[in-house]
């Protein structure tokens, strides 16, 4: 009996002594903390956000991207349109590879073959299908060329083209590249620690600005809590995914604070083929039979900022005099009726289980709906499975997202020209705006554009609109950081607060 | 020591069918629960693009034909890339191992240490203040969600005390938590466990032979009872231990501990056939093996324990 005891006795024991506090990070080191790590780190081979924020510090393009939809110079110096077809860009010349391959012309062109090469199977290829044709004029100098007049083609250019090393992919090969990149970015890789971390360090020739911290380490921590824990003892600097409801308990710690970033827009999808959503009354009876306001009160913390069409609020280009649909069941039992359904309608609704509080969501919305008339059968599935019936138009009734991004025509073409995914809904006269809101190429009339396909969309409700819920990163109070609308965690702009 | 290798061939030889059926099980159900090819593309890829990945892929083949193929190269220790990550199935599994060894071995530490020596003491002081105390500890031990112990572990001694790090691997200090989390539970079972072996054991003829003997007490308890007593244990221990290899994807998640169950998970919801296979085949392997071990420590324990007919 003694010799247990005793053995437990020095086993805690050691462990006590072994325990110290958390080691507190150098000023010059930045912690930031996301909820999965990169599944790889060449940005050309991933869709993915929490990849690509890892390689938004690495790797850099020809513009940066701005939440306006404009560009300013980042890789390219200038550039001017030499036609409606044709951009003729140059870059800068003092821009390195971390590796020291300079950053020219013909790299450019290396990377914009590699992109599109049948090889790399880049999921963002098909981001940058409106370019036919890039041509190197002399070592910092190019032309490329659209199909169509492309207004969107720059900012497309300043998120999907990461320009990358000729000589070192063609070294080590993709599968390499992926796990040890070497970008042109204002940090380089130091070290990835699979399942651990990411270090970065500031790289020295960086030709914009110079980073404020030394070093950036990247890592992963899927539950939510334990990250809001890991900022509250300042074991991370800056996180995401900080869900609505521990919002508050993080700015009351009083060490850390919330800054915007992207949003996620939910929305309810309808199948327009099949009756009875084939017919319009009923879709807009769905639009009123949703209390868009109480849902955003109780499940938001009144956050959310509500849609009236499938435009974000916060999106160049949404129409600025639509008005939500009003919550009015009554209403909608009349348009119900008025559409032959006075004993109102059957209705299944699927959503996906893996997204935030969909549950709740879920079943929020399917009590307004039983009060307006209709009888819903919630259809949770996991994520593959909800895809693959998304994409086998077996949904009737669905909640999917998408990101509020600032570039109108990145969503709305995907998800309603009917070239693009012909799934649901299909609307030639918004297929033809849509692609009219490509080639104009003047900002204001191009806005009217797409107001003119968000009150027509508004009109024939192919959706129940919803809301977009901001997300937020959480800060530590000595950085000063803002979150972007692309919801990219670049750590370039971070520096110590004063 | 024929024998013994003899049997060592019989077990072997029963674990390549084990393992053969493992790989069937978790083989077709995984594809026939969906589609990696839809996730892998952008939601606007053309039918054209699918088409070409899946050919690409081999997924067009009859299923039949893809098993074999999955089951000759895993002969040959070749599982492909991860779907996802895009490097070796395996390098990933084996980076990922050696952090789930660990917890799992600190966990049954933690919980042996603590666990058999209340056991012990609760049976041979059946009824007493103590034996209840424990035994209500123990009920606490297992009704505790692992989720809500772990969160709870993170606010009193990281965010409150500031003692431990909060996630993450690499120090001592970090494994003090999970392995306690994960410990708890199986602390409780143990001392029920061992209570209740021990007092089955005390109440047997050669103890009261023993004690009749006029032994010393601790003799009887520690020489005579414990060494019968362990057999269950041992079994449970190593059934146990094997489980935790995979099945830690809670405690991983909330310590942001880099296991093998959290891996499995994702490449689960993912879609991601190769790593899936490749990881539920290393983890039938070293369950099979400590299950093996567990037996040849039953014949340690107890030398009337034999598998040898012609003994």
């Amino acid at each position: 009996m003694k010799r247990w005891s005793l053995l437990s006795l020095v086993a805690l024991m050691a462990i006590a002594l072994a325990v110290s506090p958390p080691p507190a990070t150098a000023k010059d080191t930045l912690v930031v903390m996301q909820e999965a790590e990169p599944v790889g780190l060449d940005l050309m081979q991933s869709s993915i956000q929490t990849t690509m924020s890892v390689c938004y510090n690495i790797h850099d393009t020809l513009f940066h991207p701005q939440e306006d939809a404009t560009v300013l110079p980042a890789l390219a110096e200038k550039w001017e349109k030499i036609d409606d077809l044709t951009w003729k860009i140059t870059l800068r010349k003092d821009a390195i590879f971390h590796n020291g391959e300079p950053v020219n012309a013909a790299a450019v062109k290396f990377s914009y073959d590699r992109i599109n090469s049948e090889d790399l199977k880049s999921p963002n290829k098909g981001k940058l299908s409106a370019f036919t044709d890039l041509n190197v004029i002399d070592d910092h100098t190019f032309t490329i060329k659209t199909k169509e007049p492309y207004a969107p083609g720059l900012y497309m250019l300043g998120y999907y083209l990461p320009i990358v090393p000729p000589k070192y992919i063609q070294e080590v090969g993709n599968e390499k590249y992926n796990t040890d990149p070497v970008g042109s970015g204002p940090y380089r890789l130091k070290k990835w620690a699979r399942g651990d971390e990411i270090v970065l360090e500031a790289f020295d020739k960086y030709y914009g600005p110079k980073p404020a911290y030394k070093t950036v380490i990247f890592k992963a921590n899927p539950e939510e809590s334990s990250r809001i824990a890991a900022m509250l003892t300042g074991e991370a600097d800056v996180i995401s995914g900080v869900p609505v409801l521990q919002r508050k308990r993080l700015e009351d710690s009083g060490k850390a604070y919330l800054t915007p970033q992207m949003g996620v827009m939910p929305y309810m999808g309808i199948n327009t083929y099949e009756a009875p959503f084939n017919d319009v009354r009923v879709r807009q009876a769905l639009n009123y039979a949703i209390d868009k306001e109480l849902i955003n009160k109780a499940l938001f913390d009144g956050k959310a900022i509500i849609c009236a069409g499938p435009i974000s609020p916060r999106t160049f280009g949404h129409s600025p005099t639509l008005k939500p649909y009003p919550y009015d069941p009554a209403k909608a039992r009349k348009l119900l009726k008025a559409a032959g359904h006075p004993d109102g309608i059957e209705a299944r609704l699927a959503y996906p289980t893996y997204m935030a509080q969909i549950q709740e969501q879920a079943e929020a919305i399917a009590a307004n709906m039983t009060k307006a008339g209709f009888k819903v059968t919630l259809e949770p599935f996991e994520r593959a499975v909800m895809w693959e019936r998304y994409k086998g138009k077996k949904h009737q009734l669905y909640i999917y997202w998408w990101d509020d991004a600032p570039e109108p025509d990145r969503y709305m073409y995907s998800l309603f020209n009917s070239t693009s995914r012909d799934y649901y809904y299909k609307n030639t006269a918004v297929d033809e705006l849509l692609d009219k809101g490509r080639t104009v190429m003047d900002r204001a009339e191009r806005a009217k554009v797409y107001a003119q396909i968000d009150e027509m969309l508004y009109q024939d409700a192919p959706w129940a609109f919803l809301y977009v819920v901001p997300e937020v990163f959480g800060v530590a109070n000595d950085v000063d950081y803002q979150g972007r609308r692309d919801g990219f965690l670049n750590m370039r702009y971070a520096k110590p607060k004063m | 020591m024929g024998i013994m290798l003899q049997y060592l061939f019989k077990r072997l030889w029963h674990t390549v069918f084990v393992l053969i059926g493992i790989s069937m099980i978790s083989f077709f159900f995984i594809h026939l629960s969906g589609d990696p090819v839809m996730l892998m593309l952008p939601g606007d890829a053309s039918t054209q693009e699918i088409e070409t990945l899946r050919e690409q892929l081999g997924f067009n083949d009859p299923l039949y034909a893809q098993y074999l193929r999955f089951a000759g190269n895993a002969a040959q220790g070749e599982f492909g890339n991860s779907l996802y990550y895009k490097v070796p199935a395996m390098a990933l599994i084996l980076e990922r191992l050696p952090a789930s060894l660990e917890l799992a071995a600190a966990a049954m530490l933690i919980a042996l240490v603590v666990a058999v020596p209340i056991g012990i003491v609760s049976a041979v002081r059946r009824g007493s203040m103590v034996d209840m105390g424990s035994m209500l500890g123990a009920l606490f031990g297992l009704s505790m969600p692992h989720f809500w112990l772990g969160i709870m572990m993170i606010m009193l001694f990281s965010v409150k005390l500031g003692w431990l790090p909060t996630s993450g691997r690499g120090s001592l200090a970090q494994l003090v938590m999970p392995s306690l989390a994960l410990g708890m539970s199986l602390m409780a079972m143990f001392a029920r466990l061992t209570r209740s072996v021990m007092l089955e054991v005390l109440s047997l003829d050669y103890i009261r032979t023993a004690r009749s003997k006029g032994l010393k007490e601790s003799v009887v308890i520690y020489k005579h009872a414990l060494k019968n007593a362990m057999i269950p244990l041992v079994t449970v221990a190593g059934m146990q231990f094997g489980f935790l290899l995979g099945g830690t994807v809670i405690i991983e998640t909330v310590f942001a501990w880099p296991g093998v169950g959290r891996l499995v998970v994702q490449a689960i919801f993912n879609r991601d056939y190769p790593l899936v296979q490749a990881t539920v085949l290393v983890l039938s392997v070293i369950f099979v093996a400590v299950n093996f071990l567990v037996d040849m420590l039953y014949m340690y324990l107890d030398p009337q324990i034999s598998y040898f007919e012609d003994k």
